[in-house]
């Protein structure tokens, strides 16, 4: 490999996001354990990903029903969010949209394992506009999800084990989503002793 | 074994990270083979390994990170990971009911390829093939995580 293939190889390791900056500086985020964790505040713009990416660009980011994203302001990096900061399952669209198009600072966690991947991911648990002094908590999921399912919410129980869609193919399909009969089997061994 | 290859990262990062931060990718129309996957159990190491959050095992957690908006991946045969933006005439990509029912499930899958640093995005036109769940990880690990499935009550 020559000089300059080498130098083009750094240049694009250091542009790529998560890897070459530090963006702990500042961090309240709290630690979850996760594979290859970094803490990372920053600022950035809320983008719907599918618009950045193709120039399909509803308005409202699609109302929630796009994933998005973070342009991060230092290298104009798409940051994307995996997750937001409630324990488990949700993700950081309801939390995103209300910033739609615009300029926030997030504080969070960048995961992945270096030897799995050559990007980090993002989890988002505090969001606030440029300018604002209020951090808020990226919790949204299931209040949104409360509003969309409001007689499953009613009911005893965390939002996952009572979402109408998942009981239903559970249901249907299985908890190993192969059918019934396997499921059966599977759940005796499962449970047995 | 890790299904994300170094070579593929490098490969990733050289196709990516060489464009220039910010410039818009250029799309290209891709046909791709592989599992849908629960993108953060992946790669966070929430609940393990990249193989134990994968197939039969890890399907009851796919339909809950699915049901959540957690962004579903196309983990194609040859370790590539594949963030689908779109999934054929499923309008939400951010827990929508497309999504879950091909939770796990071995597709191939039509669409738009676009490469932004390191990261594949697809936007699924269409959907060739769906061969169902067809990586029977239970047979090896159970179910991940272990409370997927209540503890039958006793009669």
């Amino acid at each position: 490999m020559t000089r300059f293939a080498y130098a083009a190889l750094f240049a694009a390791v250091l542009a790529t996001p998560g890897l070459a900056q530090d963006f702990a500086e500042g961090s309240n985020a709290n630690s979850w354990g996760l594979f290859g964790e970094e803490k990372a505040r920053f600022t950035a713009q809320v983008v719907d990903v599918i618009c950045e990416l193709s120039g399909d660009c509803p308005a409202d980011c699609g109302g929630g029903d796009r994933q998005l994203a973070l342009l991060r302001d230092a290298d104009q990096a798409l940051v994307l969010p995996l997750k937001n900061g409630q324990p488990v399952f949700s993700g950081a669209a309801a939390d995103l949209l209300p910033y739609c198009n615009k300029a926030v600072e997030v504080d969070g966690l960048l995961v992945g394992d270096p030897d799995d991947t050559p990007v980090k991911f993002y989890q988002v648990q505090l969001i606030r506009e440029t300018g604002a002094e209020e951090w808020a908590k990226a919790n949204l999921f299931t209040r949104a999800w409360a509003e969309e399912f409001p007689d499953a919410a009613a009911e005893k129980g965390p939002w996952f084990r009572k979402d109408p869609r998942v009981s239903a193919l559970i249901g249907e399909r299985g908890y190993l989503g192969l059918g019934l009969e396997v499921d059966e089997a599977f759940i005796e061994d499962w449970f047995a002793e | 074994m890790r299904r994300i290859l170094i070579a593929t990262a490098a490969a990733g990062m050289l196709s990516a990270g060489l464009a220039l931060p910010g410039a818009a990718a250029e799309g290209r129309t891709v046909t791709v083979t592989g599992e849908t996957v629960d993108t953060w159990c992946y790669f966070s190491g929430v609940m393990g390994g990249p193989d134990v959050v994968t197939g039969s095992a890890h399907h009851t957690c796919a339909l809950w990170c699915a049901a959540g908006g957690i962004p579903v991946g196309l983990l194609a045969d040859d370790g590539t990971m594949y963030m689908v933006l779109k999934l054929g005439e499923e309008s939400d990509a951010a827990g929508g009911d497309g999504f879950l029912l091909v939770a796990s499930h071995e597709l191939t899958a039509q669409g738009t390829l676009y490469e932004r640093d390191g990261i594949n995005y697809i936007i699924v036109s269409e959907v060739l093939v769906d061969d169902g769940i067809t990586n029977l990880t239970h047979e090896e690990y159970g179910v991940i995580p272990g409370f997927a499935i209540p503890e039958p009550k006793e009669e």
